[in-house]
């Protein structure tokens, strides 16, 4: 079958959304499960016995039919783009993961660059809910938002650059065959550091407990997204869970090895969705661990632990890299 | 017209629909929404010349930090304390005159440029290039612009610190 190569793009594209898309949608229950068994609890159950398989469909369902209500002072177009402003950043991310080898949308030779100068892109959407919706709260969030995103994007870019210079590359498959040896999670001292900074900058970056000031459901109420409802709510969420999904591919493409693991090749894709998922479920672990933080004490985290630590880090790497080479011990 | 061309014209249409917005809306948070526009698009202008590179940097320095920083200043000046800002264009004529006047100048270097030249042939990959430019023949001028920008840090500082 020879189709022209728009087309083509047109059906990759429409394939790789929709699969990440249910991914994405599947993450919120196992989120679910994850935080009701630390609780004791047992979670979603009745809708798709056993264990409740069929709930992030009939909650789509359900935000998809509800009522959308425009709050009377909003900032009408504004309010209304931002959902989709924040949706697309956290969707394109998408664009440079390989999956496996030769499996992925587009395998930039800057991937990682774009992976994080796209996914910063999406506090523009944040800002436009948060004072489009008019609302205190909503505007409150915001301006904590624009915080933390300015406190939080030099520690995480500069841990993510630690890989980056062991593998001598900003590509990510080659990123992953610099690991094939060792993964950089094992690198003596300077991977485990690099590993723990990247969780650290992750939590703020998506503004996860203990991070999560600019949501604080008691006293934010939800912060930015407060005014929205039904599908625009759904889109936000979606977003919000896209990006960090995202977040925990790159992290598990950085550190632990993408799709390399034992067993054929075909495994190699499960194992890079077991590794990001395990990230995913280590940050979670943390939100349902701790509890939420002062402003004071997150801005001094980033500007006198993580910053600092990150650079000295980032000049340790570069010296490693300049005596012994870069591509793996 | 081949793709990449319709591309452009795409790109360059909403890039001057939202330029000129950026100074002719009166509400001042549009008018930065409307530069985050300017900004990603010419994002993707750079994506169309083939450089990849750029336009990860456009979008990680400007799109986002300028962003940032602008919006941050709004909100800290504008609806927490006191009232709207409304944004006045009072000097709209003496704009459109420098900007014509600028285009002249552009479009006539443009004409008088030799036409049709073969479009040279780009590296694989540039960003390399890029890299050992920087820390080769321009490593003093990259010094001096982190200079400047310690000093604007330090600048910040000043002004914001609280009277004892």
């Amino acid at each position: 079958m020879t189709l022209p190569p728009v087309a083509w793009y047109t059906l990759e594209a429409f394939i790789v959304l929709n699969a990440i898309i249910l991914l994405v949608t599947y993450v919120t229950l196992l989120e679910r499960k994850f935080a009701a068994r630390m609780q004791s609890r047992i979670g979603p159950y009745y809708v798709g016995r056993p264990h409740g398989w069929l709930q992030p469909i009939a909650d789509a369902l359900k935000l998809m039919i509800k009522e959308d209500i425009v709050p009377a002072a909003a900032d009408r177009g504004v309010y209304n783009l931002a959902p989709i402003v924040f949706l697309v950043p956290c969707m394109l991310i998408f664009a440079t993961i390989p999956f496996a080898p030769e499996l992925g949308v587009a395998d930039l030779n800057i991937g990682v660059l774009f992976f994080l100068a796209v996914s910063s892109l999406e506090i523009v959407g944040l800002f436009m809910g948060g004072w489009g919706s008019n609302n205190k709260y909503a505007l409150l969030s915001a301006m904590r938002a624009v915080n933390q995103i300015i406190s939080y994007d030099l520690p995480f870019v500069f841990a993510a650059l630690v890989p980056v210079l062991l593998a001598g590359s900003l590509q990510m498959s080659a990123i992953v065959t610099a690991q094939e040896g060792l993964w950089f999670v094992f690198y003596p001292l300077i991977g485990q550091l690099a590993f723990l900074a990247y969780l650290v900058a992750t939590l703020a970056a998506e503004n996860r407990v203990p991070f999560d000031i600019l949501e604080a459901e008691s006293e934010l109420v939800a912060g930015f997204r407060v005014e929205y409802s039904g599908m625009k709510f759904a889109l936000i969420q979606l977003a919000e869970y896209a990006h960090m999904l995202g977040t925990s591919f790159l992290g598990a493409l950085l550190f632990l090895g993408g799709w390399l693991g034992p067993g054929p090749a075909w495994l190699g894709p499960l194992w890079f969705l077991g590794k990001a998922v395990l990230i995913f479920l280590l940050v979670t672990w943390v939100r349902w661990s701790f509890v939420r933080i002062r402003v004071d004490q997150i801005l001094a985290i980033s500007w006198k632990l993580l910053l600092p630590a990150t650079i000295v880090l980032l000049l340790a790497t570069g010296l490693v890299v300049a005596t012994r080479g870069a591509g793996g011990p | 017209m081949t793709l990449e061309a319709v591309g452009f014209w795409v790109v360059a249409a909403v890039l001057l629909a939202s330029s000129l917005a950026v100074v002719l809306t009166p509400n001042l948070f549009h008018a930065v929404l409307y530069l985050a526009a300017v900004l990603v698009t010419t994002a993707v202008v750079f994506l169309l010349l083939g450089s990849p590179f750029l336009f990860a940097v456009q979008l990680l320095l400007y799109a986002v930090g300028v962003m940032t920083i602008v919006v941050f200043a709004i909100m800290l000046t504008e609806r927490l304390i006191g009232e709207r800002i409304v944004q006045t264009s009072r000097h709209l004529l003496n704009g459109a005159v420098v900007a014509a006047a600028v285009f002249v100048g552009v479009a006539g270097f443009l004409i008088r440029a030799p036409r049709l030249v073969p479009h040279p042939a780009a590296a694989a990959d540039a960003t390399p290039a890029i890299g050992r430019a920087l820390v080769g023949p321009f490593a003093v001028t990259l010094e001096l612009l982190g200079l400047l920008l310690v000093v604007a840090l330090l600048g910040a500082l000043y002004f914001a610190r609280t009277d004892e």
